[in-house]
């Protein structure tokens, strides 16, 4: 938590001879993130892939193509293969598959292509087939002028009329009316004209000879005949597929893997006689990797730690508890953050579901919603993008329920009690008599939920600057102080929007008399509002503060500042509104169901408030709420610490789905 | 109801309206840009985000506007 994994930098040297070696054992123990190796000099070259790499390689190359050609990218194997069987198995099934497959996958190309062919010549000639001419007869002559095509409305009138002398073939079509036309050379142009008028378009007949509607009917022969041949070919392609599909798919991630350890050297440097691996670890693992590499390489290749030096900037691999680790998803949006900065998880942790839960704050949509992440949670364990995204849904559905019982007291929109305003407002009161009352009224505490969400934002940005800081102490003071500036400006800014407050919330009162209590009451008036001295003494200590330790353009930031904070009405402002959306479809609705007493407007009503409550209010709702939770954090929140740019940790690791490795025997 | 506060009302109205206004074409501009930026690259989420919010210091400085007037009477 707020910190990532300790890294220490280490070499592994060793003997040339036990490079391969070495590399396997790495990637069983996965955890050294390697650091590419560039400068070359006379002792040290970048290595060559391992032997086995260019057999491996190709090898791989043909069984990507089997796969495409097999279209099995998406094939899951049944079960998962050893390796042993796979090396075993696979030259002499690369042979197999060589003969069955490719040969026959030729076949079904070319008659694919075939039949393309023909149909494309079908659909050219076939308007004009019953005009009983050859494909010959539309060849240019030289007084002739000849136009085939498809007009969109029908020309006979208009060249009747216009086009002197011509012969006009002509037929309908559902598409339009396919037009042979014979016109003299001198009257090519007007001709052209009037068919233009009538939306024509040449068709461009392909090269063959013979009458038309022969040619048609001999295509549909011939495609007819190669069809079968096609079926014939798939039904055995299908065979083979049912055959090899699982070995395939196997062997392709075993020797991508193998591939991929093969080519390791191409990142580490290599002399005559030795290897040398630079890289990060976890520091917590460092006397594993030592231990299993003495074992392992027989005392021919060695770890040692270096001492960290100033401008280093290790890999970053992020340390949270279980429930947290979610969250880090909003994180790998963004950005990782640098080795040395704060890892703001725990607070995207603490706040999204919050922040979420409040502007949803409805038992029965923060139910829905809770289910709906954990079904997209259990459901889609293979994409770890979804079942994070269905942990945060989950959690937020979850705060959101509990808004939703404890505080606003509703569910579906409709409020366990009418509220004291509305008396005769539908609530759950005809079903149950549910003993909680609400807290805040979404309708009716506009203020009071406004003071909230200002109070939520000023602690939030507080943190963030507090986050900064942190950050900042210990390599840039100057930059740490700054952070104290806008904590001063923040805290201004906040005490005066409280003082405006004053009592109109029970929120700004609270914060009056506690956490403002000990500022002095001295007040002046400027344009009508009253401004609290030491709020101002606040911002200006901070303001003055800004030039020397940020910079003079931090000034231009003062504003944002405000509008950072006023930003945070956003919670309230969603909550409302979603609450009104929901109110407002089910004072519309609700009478229709339960008033009407005509079965017809019942069952309509309850579909329309079925319909208009899930998407409006619950996909809509959930999405916009959601949305300006994250939106907070990234904007508001991380603008204040947060700079990223870290490297993810990546170590040398493989995984395995369709393939197993024996487990090496531990030597005693 | 007074002439005066019926004024100050229709004040709030336009000012955060008109904000809004202001805000949308602004980042309806920058949305656009920042839609086809992710496409190209889904780490540019991030940044994209922050982009694009950044005109609505208009609106939220209308709104501001907006709420004062509500409460001077």
């Amino acid at each position: 938590m707020l910190r990532p994994e300790k890294m220490t930098r280490v070499v592994v040297v060793g003997a040339i001879d036990s490079l391969g070696v070495t590399i396997e054992r790495l990637y069983e123990l996965g955890v050294l993130h390697l650091i590419d190796f560039t400068t070359q000099d006379d002792d040290f070259k970048i290595g060559q892939p391992l032997p086995r790499a260019s057999a491996a390689s190709q090898k791989l190359l043909k069984l990507r193509a089997m796969i495409r050609s097999l279209e099995i990218d998406e094939h899951k194997p049944s079960e998962r293969l050893q390796v042993r069987e796979i090396e075993d198995k696979l030259d002499q099934a690369l042979v197999t598959m060589d003969l069955n497959i490719s040969g026959k996958v030729e076949s079904k190309q070319k008659i694919q292509a075939l039949i393309r062919e023909k149909d494309a010549e079908i659909r050219a000639l076939e308007p004009f087939a019953s005009f009983g001419l050859s494909v010959g007869d539309f060849k240019e002559y030289g007084n002739v002028a000849v136009f085939v095509g498809i007009c969109r409305t029908d020309p006979e009138g208009t060249i009747l009329q216009k086009a002197g002398d011509h012969e006009l073939f002509k037929a309908e079509n559902p598409g339009g009316f396919a037009v042979a036309l014979f016109a003299r050379m001198e009257s090519q142009v007007d001709v052209g004209r009037i068919l233009a008028d009538h939306g024509f378009q040449e068709v461009k007949l392909p090269d063959v000879d013979g009458k038309i509607d022969e040619i048609v009917a001999r295509n549909r022969r011939e495609i007819k005949e190669v069809e079968g041949d096609l079926r014939r070919i798939e039904a055995e392609l299908d065979d083979s597929r049912r055959h090899f599909a699982d070995l395939i798919v196997a062997s392709e991630e075993h020797l991508a893997i193998e591939v991929k350890k093969a080519e390791t050297p191409l990142h580490i440097a290599t002399s005559a006689h030795s290897f040398v691996m630079d890289g990060w670890m976890p520091s917590a693992r460092a006397k594993e990797i030592h231990d299993g590499l003495d074992r392992t390489c027989c005392g021919l290749a060695f770890v040692e730690a270096l001492p960290e030096e100033k401008e280093d900037e290790p890999p970053v691999k992020l340390r949270n508890p279980y429930i947290m680790k979610p969250f880090e998803f909003f994180l790998s949006l963004v950005s990782t953050p640098k080795y040395k900065e704060v890892d703001p998880t725990f607070m995207l942790f603490i706040t999204f579901p919050l922040f979420f839960g409040f502007m949803i704050g409805d038992l029965g949509f923060g139910a829905g919603l809770f289910l709906l992440g954990l079904t997209l949670r259990l459901k889609f364990k293979e994409s770890p993008d979804l079942s994070r995204l269905g942990s945060i849904i989950l959690a937020g559905g979850l705060v959101a329920s509990i808004f939703g019982l404890f505080v606003f007291a509703e569910a579906f929109g409709v409020p366990f009690h009418p509220p004291a305003e509305v008396h005769d407002e539908y609530s759950w009161e005809s079903v149950a008599n549910i003993p909680i009352h609400p807290v805040l009224d979404k309708m009716h505490d506009i203020k009071e939920l406004l003071a909230i969400s200002i109070l939520a934002g000023w602690l939030h940005l507080t943190v963030g600057f507090s986050l900064g800081f942190i950050n900042h102490f210990g390599h840039n003071s100057k930059h740490a102080f700054a952070k104290v500036a806008w904590l001063l400006i923040l805290f201004g800014m906040f005490a005066e929007m409280m003082l405006i407050a004053g009592n109109a919330a029970w929120t700004s009162e609270f914060v009056n008399s506690t956490v403002l209590a000990p500022l002095p009451d001295i007040t002046t008036a400027i344009a009508g509002i009253t401004v609290s001295i030491p709020a101002v003494v606040f911002i200006l200590v901070g303001v003055v503060a800004l030039p020397f330790t940020e910079g003079a353009m931090a000034l231009s930031e003062v504003v944002g500042l405000f509008t950072n904070l006023v930003s945070y009405t956003r919670l309230a402002a969603l909550a409302v509104g979603k609450g009104a959306m929901a109110l407002a479809f089910n004072s519309m609705l609700l009478p229709l169901v339960f008033d009407s007493g005509n079965v017809a407007f019942i069952v309509l009503g309850a579909l329309a408030l079925f319909v208009t409550q899930m998407f409006f209010v619950f996909f809509l709702g959930a999405l916009s709420a959601g949305i300006q939770a994250i939106r907070l954090n990234y904007v508001e929140f991380f603008l204040k610490f947060f700079e990223g740019g870290g490297t993810d940790f990546e170590p040398l690791s493989y995984e395995r789905k369709h393939s197993i490795a024996e487990t090496r025997k531990q030597e005693a | 109801m007074d002439i005066g506060t019926g004024l100050a009302l229709l004040g709030a109205g336009v000012a955060i309206g008109v904000a809004g206004l202001g805000t949308g074409v602004a980042q309806g501009q920058v949305g656009a840009a920042a839609v086809g930026a992710t496409a190209e690259n889904p780490k540019m989420f991030g940044k994209g985000m922050i982009l694009m919010v950044l005109p609505e210091t208009i609106v939220i400085l209308g709104f501001v506007v907006a709420f004062l007037l509500m409460n001077a009477e």
